[in-house]
This record gives structure tokens, sequence and C-alpha cells, in this order.
């Protein structure tokens, strides 16, 4: 590995720049991705900064069981994100639609139908500390040596 | 209506806000017709939340539509769960104990303190006033600890259940409720003196998204929004426990941006003064009674942290829910503000200040 690389990766785990989207949750895990910017849990410290802009973002951090309304739209916003890139499904409702997949309703589980999931945190919210134990355990496998890789 | 000259109106660009936007918590799509910088009006497209929860909810027993209303909102679950039950106790006439209704009253108060954080949170993020935001977010993280004491679970806790609340509040959990109200006062006068005298928060928030006292009760807003508009509507003044207290509601009167913000902080006092009471007054005995979930149907309200909040229930002899309308406090507010706040802002910066500070939560706007 290159000198350069090695750089490369360095300056790369201490800059991960989120954003996130609301495919029709609940609400609940947004204030949990909104509690992890609280000083308590201060997910700067880690070089992680919530932007929400897709066009500047590394990780996608994706709430909420999949609404009719994001039909197209997710996996536009999914090809703005330049690569390297990862999503994250925070709570049960990406994973599995959780109480809201039952006879009768509009939503469409799981969210990896759609766009390509990295990591998984289940929990009706989850804890803030566990979705930033889950962002920063995809900073390595995604993002370190992505040049090599990618060859 | 209108006619010709209304129907061609000039407009210089056509500004989209969303649904994906770094100002917004969810996504909302507000498109603003501008003439220069002033903003002359603007519409929201909603649709991008829509579960069809109340279709969900149709036909199931009340056992699991408990855990579906608390998942309307999850910014205000507590509320939700409160007024559904409440519903189901008013058709089965269930009487709940004293202690249980007084707990009822610390958890619901505890989830608006959380609540009007995050909305004041939202709006000093918005105008980039990020050290108070910070500030603030970190207060609401003690509000938090104790709901999550007092009911085991941060967010989604269903702490009551007909004819009572699922778990007591030990001595020593209500000594430390008390220190943490001392602090998270003391620290939240600090706050809002800082909010309400601080000059540069003043020019991005005072004059700004006016609402006055006749286009609000116009566009029926309901909740901070109009009591910040002099209006003074609080569904809590209707609630039996509530009264018991001598609970008075917060008015301002100066229809702007700065007010609701500041109703905001006044409410979260307030609040802390009713969870005072509440322990201090809190009486002994059981927690939980008993009762039969009957058959009925019954329209009850409650204040939610944004205003009224609506349930409309009709149930089975087995307490099966077979028909529910749910009517939010949210979709009014938003309306006053598209209709009647953010036209003539002066500039598109505005907009989404003025947007913020009405708090409008889309998730239990669409359901």
């Amino acid at each position: 590995m290159s000198i350069l690389q090695n750089f490369k990766d360095f300056v790369r785990s201490r800059s991960i720049h989120i954003s996130y989207v609301d495919v029709g949750s609940c609400n609940g895990c947004d204030i949990e991705v909104l509690a992890c910017l609280a000083p308590r849990y201060d997910i700067e410290q880690y070089g992680i900064y919530v932007h929400n802009n897709p066009r500047e973002a590394d990780v996608l951090l994706v709430v909420g069981a999949f609404t009719p309304g994001w039909e197209e739209k997710l996996k536009g916003l999914w090809d703005k994100i330049p690569e390297p890139k990862a999503a994250v499904a925070i709570g049960n409702c990406p994973i599995s639609g959780c109480v809201f997949d039952r006879r009768g309703s509009y939503v469409d589980p799981p969210v990896a139908k759609h766009i390509p999931i990295a990591a998984e945190v289940p929990g009706c919210p989850p804890r803030p500390t566990e979705i930033l134990q889950a962002i920063l355990s995809i900073r390595d496998s995604v993002f370190a040596e992505w040049e090599v890789k990618r060859k | 209506m209108g006619g010709e000259a209304e129907m061609k109106r000039t407009v210089d660009v056509n500004i989209p806000l969303g649904p994906v936007h770094p100002c917004f918590k969810e996504p909302a799509r507000l498109k603003c017709e501008t003439r220069g910088e002033r903003v002359i009006g603007a519409e929201v497209e909603l649709g991008y939340m829509k579960k069809g929860i109340e279709r969900i909810m149709k036909g199931r027993p009340w056992q699991e539509v408990m855990f579906l209303a608390e998942r309307v909102c999850g910014i205000c679950s507590v509320i939700h769960n409160l007024v559904f039950i409440e519903a189901i106790e008013k058709i089965s006439g269930i009487s709940v104990p004293q202690r249980a209704a007084f707990l009822r009253v610390i958890a619901n108060e505890l989830d608006r303190m959380q609540s009007h954080l995050l909305a004041n949170f939202s709006y000093c993020y918005t105008i980039e006033h990020e050290t108070l935001a910070m500030y603030l977010l970190d207060v609401r993280e003690l509000v938090m600890d104790e709901l999550e004491r007092l009911t085991g679970a941060r967010v989604t806790c269903a702490y009551i259940i007909p004819g009572g609340v699922r778990c007591d509040i030990r001595a020593e959990d209500q000594a430390t409720l008390r220190i943490s109200l001392d602090r998270i006062e003391s620290d939240l006068h600090r706050y809002a003196r800082m909010f309400e005298t601080g000059p540069m928060i003043a020019l991005r928030s005072k004059g700004i998204g006016i609402l006055t006292q006749e286009s609000a009760r116009r566009s029926h807003a309901v909740g901070p929004t109009a009591r910040g508009s002099g209006i003074d509507v609080d569904m809590r003044t209707q609630h039996p426990t509530y009264q018991q207290l001598g609970f008075v509601p917060v008015v301002r009167k100066d229809c702007d941006n700065h007010a609701r913000i500041m109703v905001r902080f006044d409410e979260l006092f307030a609040s802390i003064r009713i969870i005072r009471q509440c322990l201090d007054t809190l009486p002994k005995g059981i927690i939980r009674g008993g009762g039969i979930c009957k058959a009925g149907e019954i329209r009850y309200s409650g204040e939610a942290p944004r205003g009224e909040l609506t349930y409309t229930i009709k149930t089975d002899e087995f307490g099966r829910i077979t028909d529910i309308q749910i009517q939010t406090p949210s979709i009014m507010n938003i309306e006053a503000c598209c209709h009647e706040m953010i036209v003539g802002v002066d500039s598109i910066a505005d907009v989404t200040s003025t947007f913020v500070s009405a708090d409008p939560c889309i998730a239990c706007t669409e359901r």
C-alpha cells in the first residue's frame, strides 16, 4: 500500500459526512439521530459531521419503513452521493417494517430492496450510542483502501 | 373566485425547499413563490410519510392499537398514548386511582418538556445560533434521563395503560427527579434569558413570521403557535387532573417567531412547576385499578406539545377498535404557517426559521 493511500485512509477515518433521510418513520428514530448531536454523545468528536446534504455525504442514514412517496426519490438520492458511500438502516422499520408492516398499510419494507444497506441497527428506537457504534463500525470496512478495493 | 387578475400572479422564481433539507428534520417540500427577495406565497407538499396507520388500527384489539397509537408520533408519544387510553377509559367507565392520575401528568409533562426543548433546539439551529441549540439539546438529555427512569424507555414507553400506569415511582427516584428539575430549571433560566435578550437572535426572530390573532383564528392555529398570538387555548384546562392542579395556560401577544419560542420556554417552566406540584401532593395507594373494555363511541381531546389532539374511537364489546380517526395538531399549524406566517417574509432565509418556529411534525400529520 502506498504512502498516499495510508494518508487518504487516515484522513477519511476522521471525516465522515452524514446525511439522513426519513422514508416514513414515526420520528422516534429521527430524534435519536438528533440526540447524537448532543454534547453528551458528541458525534463530532469522532470526526462525524451531520450535514444532511446528500451531495457531500459519505454515509446515508435511512430511517423509516419505505413509503410509496419515496419510490423514485430514494434511488435518485442514493445516486447523488459520491463514492465511496454506505447506507445504514436505523431502527426496526427499514429492516422489517416494525409495527407498520401489516395488512392495509402503504409501506414496502425492507429498504434493502431499493438501495444497498451496509449496516442495520435494530431497535424501536435504538439508543444514540448504538447508532454511533454502527456508523463507527462501518467506517474502516467501507472507506479504508477504497481505491485499492475498487481496482 | 379570484378571477383572471388573481390567477396570473407575477412570480420571479419558484424556490422549492426539501424534501431533504439541512434544516428540516422530516421530509416536506415547501414551494415558495418569490418576487425579488420577498416571499409572496408558499405551498406545502406532503405525502412522503403516509403509512396508513389508521387503516392498520381498524379491527385490532386495544392491546395492539395502544402500541400503534404511540407510534403515530415518536416525539410526542406519551400524549398519543394518554389520549387513546383515556378515550378507552371514558367509553368503558373505568376510573383511575389518584396516584396513577398524578403519575400520568408527570410522564406527560416530561414528554412535553423534551418536545419543546427539541423544537427550540431546531429553531436555534435554523437561525444558526448553534451554541444555544447545543445547550438546549444537552438539557433535553437530562429530561430524557428522567423520562427513562420513570417509564423505562426513552421514546416509545407505553407507560399509560387502561386503569392506571405500568410502574410506580420509587422514593429515591422522586428525590433524583427533584434534583434534576432544580438543575434543569436553573440552566433553562439562563438559556431563556440568553434567547430573550440576545440582540442577534432578536434580529433574526422579532417581527418575522407575523401571525396576527385574527389570522391565527382564521387558520385554526393551535398549541404554542396560537398561544404566541395571544389566543388562550389549551386543552389541559379541561383535563380533571390539571384542573385539580390549578393549571393556567401561557399566552404571549407578540405574534412573531420570538413569541412562539418564548411561549415554549415559558411552558417549560410551567411544566417544571406542575411536576413539582404533583410530587408534593402525590397520594399514596395503588397505581392500577381494574376494568373491562366495553363497546361505545367517543370523541376525546388532549393537549399535545403542538396543540389539540383528538381521537374519535368506536369499539365493539370485545374491546376491538372498529373505527378510529386521529386529528393531529400539526396540520393546522402547517396551514397557518404556509398561508399566513411565511407570506411576506423579507428573505428566503427566514422561510425555514418561520416554518420551524411552528414546530411542524410531519410524521403525525400524515400518519
